[in-house]
């Protein structure tokens, strides 16, 4: 048996399978979410497989972030279901969740470090509320950092990095759990080109590392640059999904 | 254990790091402390100044010259004694009635012409009953008694100065009431003001509340820290408002005690006696205060 989610207890296995057999991580079956009258969200249903590279995009307000919630669990569907790693998310109860996020990595457009704490602190805080071992923490965040090619400037505070910096940090702190996904919405919003390649060039190496990955962007070069799974998204509704697509509006 | 000491440390960290927010919350816990303890300390005074008062309501009886022995005296004060309610009896011949007369704050020109040679002054008996409710009926006994015709007449001290003694008890029991009623209101608005700056404190860090949940920190861990603060709100408030009491007690109870040096209310002296109730009392609610507030104000932040 192979451990997929780890979400809470009883413990969510399944059984393992050809490595050439696509398993599904995230399964979204006619998901709506209304605000009132208007729908943000409209009859998406999709299926992303393990170890994928998916790119959502469209332009800012379509809904991306909303899809995004669902699989964070910040928000639920008005009407539709959301399943990750074969679990019902509407079957997840609150005391769940942490551990249910403990298992996915999410990254945003304005980092979310906390200003007091330096790089590695910011890192190792991830595991700390978790409850791992110092000596765990100090091995796992050294890792990370070398990953996002971050060790040299663990000691400073996220004021003193480049945009391009504060967002592998971010990434290093989605990165330590070691999770099966990781979200990252509109990670390049606030970079310049130069890193705005390597923050995706970074995210196709996690990839490759078999961490199925979500990037949201309406960053055309990004997701032309990298050639995979293309996503789009109009007024609430999924209206193309290409597998190795361009961003085509 | 681990995860318990990170907690600890992340709600002293924050306390200290957001020290400009913290002070205020930590001033007004300390105003609301301030507020309940003036209440209790208001309250102790009056209960003594009452106790005293009470205690000073006793009855005298004047004895004629002419009419009676010292020895009849005080075999009717020993009669007096075995009565229910009695607490002493003294008995003061004419020598001790002009030693008392003659250290009576008054005029010498009134003083002199009493002495030795001359001395009107009669001879009394003091009762000085158990319950100053009970006096009353002591008068009425005695009064119905043969022993009336030699009393002096109108030599009953009790009634004329029953009406003054009523009177102060009714003051300090108005007074009682009135820094109750004050202290409390007061109190309300101080504990409101706590609520409103534990949430402003939480709401300022309403980011960081977002990245621990990101991250899967459970909502205990999420609220730990908070309560921290919370119960560090209450211990440093009532460190402030002890200080406070007792800086205001030394300074003030010189004069507060010569007003009411002639009831025996040391201020000072009650503060530091009752130190002990009084830091307790304070922890209990500055520390229950914090932990609810904290609780109530992150709570809304763990929803989602």
């Amino acid at each position: 048996m192979q451990e997929i989610l780890t979400v809470g207890s009883p413990r969510l296995t399944r059984p393992a399978t050809d490595s050439k057999v696509k398993v599904p991580l995230i399964e979204m079956k006619a998901a709506t979410k209304k605000y009132g009258s208007r729908a943000a969200v409209s009859d998406v249903t999709l299926v992303i497989y393990e170890g994928e590279f998916v790119c959502l995009v469209g332009q800012s307000g379509v809904g991306k972030t909303t899809l995004i919630k669902f699989l964070t669990k910040q928000e639920s569907p008005s009407s539709g279901s959301v399943f990750v790693a074969g679990r019902n998310l509407a079957d997840l109860r609150g005391s769940e969740l942490p551990y249910y996020r403990r298992k996915i990595g999410v990254v945003f457009q304005d980092f979310k470090l906390l200003p007091q704490k330096t790089v590695f602190e910011n890192v190792a805080f991830a595991l700390e509320v978790c409850g791992v071992a110092r000596a765990d923490i100090l091995r796992r965040v050294e890792k990370v950092l070398d990953l996002v090619n971050l060790g040299r400037r663990k000691n400073n505070y996220p004021s003193e990095l480049s945009g391009g910096e504060r967002q592998r940090a971010a990434i290093a702190r989605a990165l330590v759990h070691g999770p099966k996904l990781l979200i990252a919405d509109e990670p390049t919003g606030n970079l310049d080109p130069v890193n705005t390649f390597e923050i995706i060039d970074l995210l196709y190496r996690i990839n490759q590392k078999g961490t199925t990955v979500i990037l949201a962007t309406h960053n055309r070069q990004a997701v032309d640059r990298i050639q995979k799974r293309v996503l789009l998204m109009k007024s609430g509704k999924l209206v193309s999904d290409q597998k190795t697509g361009k961003y085509v509006i | 254990m681990e995860t318990f000491q990170r907690i600890v440390k992340l709600g002293y960290t924050n306390f200290w790091r957001n020290r400009w927010l913290t002070l205020g919350a930590t001033l007004l816990m300390t105003l609301t402390l301030i507020m309940i303890s003036v209440s209790l300390v208001l309250s102790l005074i009056v209960q003594d100044l009452a106790t005293t008062i009470r205690s000073k309501i006793d009855l005298t009886i004047y004895f004629r010259d002419d009419a009676v022995l010292d020895s009849d005296i005080t075999a009717l004060g020993d009669r007096i004694k075995l009565q229910n309610g009695v607490a002493e009896v003294t008995f003061t011949d004419k020598r001790a009635a002009l030693t008392i007369w003659n250290r009576l704050p008054i005029n010498e020109n009134i003083k002199r012409p009493v002495g030795e040679s001359y001395n009107p002054l009669p001879r009394s008996l003091q009762i000085r009953s158990e319950n100053p409710d009970n006096i009353q009926g002591l008068v009425s006994t005695i009064a119905t008694q043969d022993s009336q015709k030699i009393i002096c007449n109108e030599c009953v001290s009790y009634s004329k100065n029953k009406e003054t003694v009523d009177r102060l008890l009714s003051i300090t029991r108005f007074v009682q009431k009135a820094g109750l009623f004050l202290s409390l209101f007061f109190g309300i608005i101080a504990v409101f003001n706590v609520m409103n700056i534990i949430r402003i404190t939480i709401n300022a860090r309403a980011d960081e509340i977002e990245i621990m949940r990101y991250v899967g920190a459970s909502n205990a861990f999420v609220r730990g820290p908070f309560i921290v603060e919370g119960i560090l709100y209450g211990v440093l408030g009532t460190i402030f408002t002890t200080i406070f009491l007792l800086l205001i007690a030394y300074l003030v109870s010189g004069s507060i005690n010569t007003v009411f040096v002639s009831f025996g209310v040391d201020f000072f002296q009650l503060i530091i006696v009752n130190l002990w109730t009084l830091i307790g009392i304070q922890l209990a609610i500055g520390v229950l205060l914090g932990v609810i507030v904290s609780s109530i104000s992150v709570r809304r932040f763990l929803k989602a």
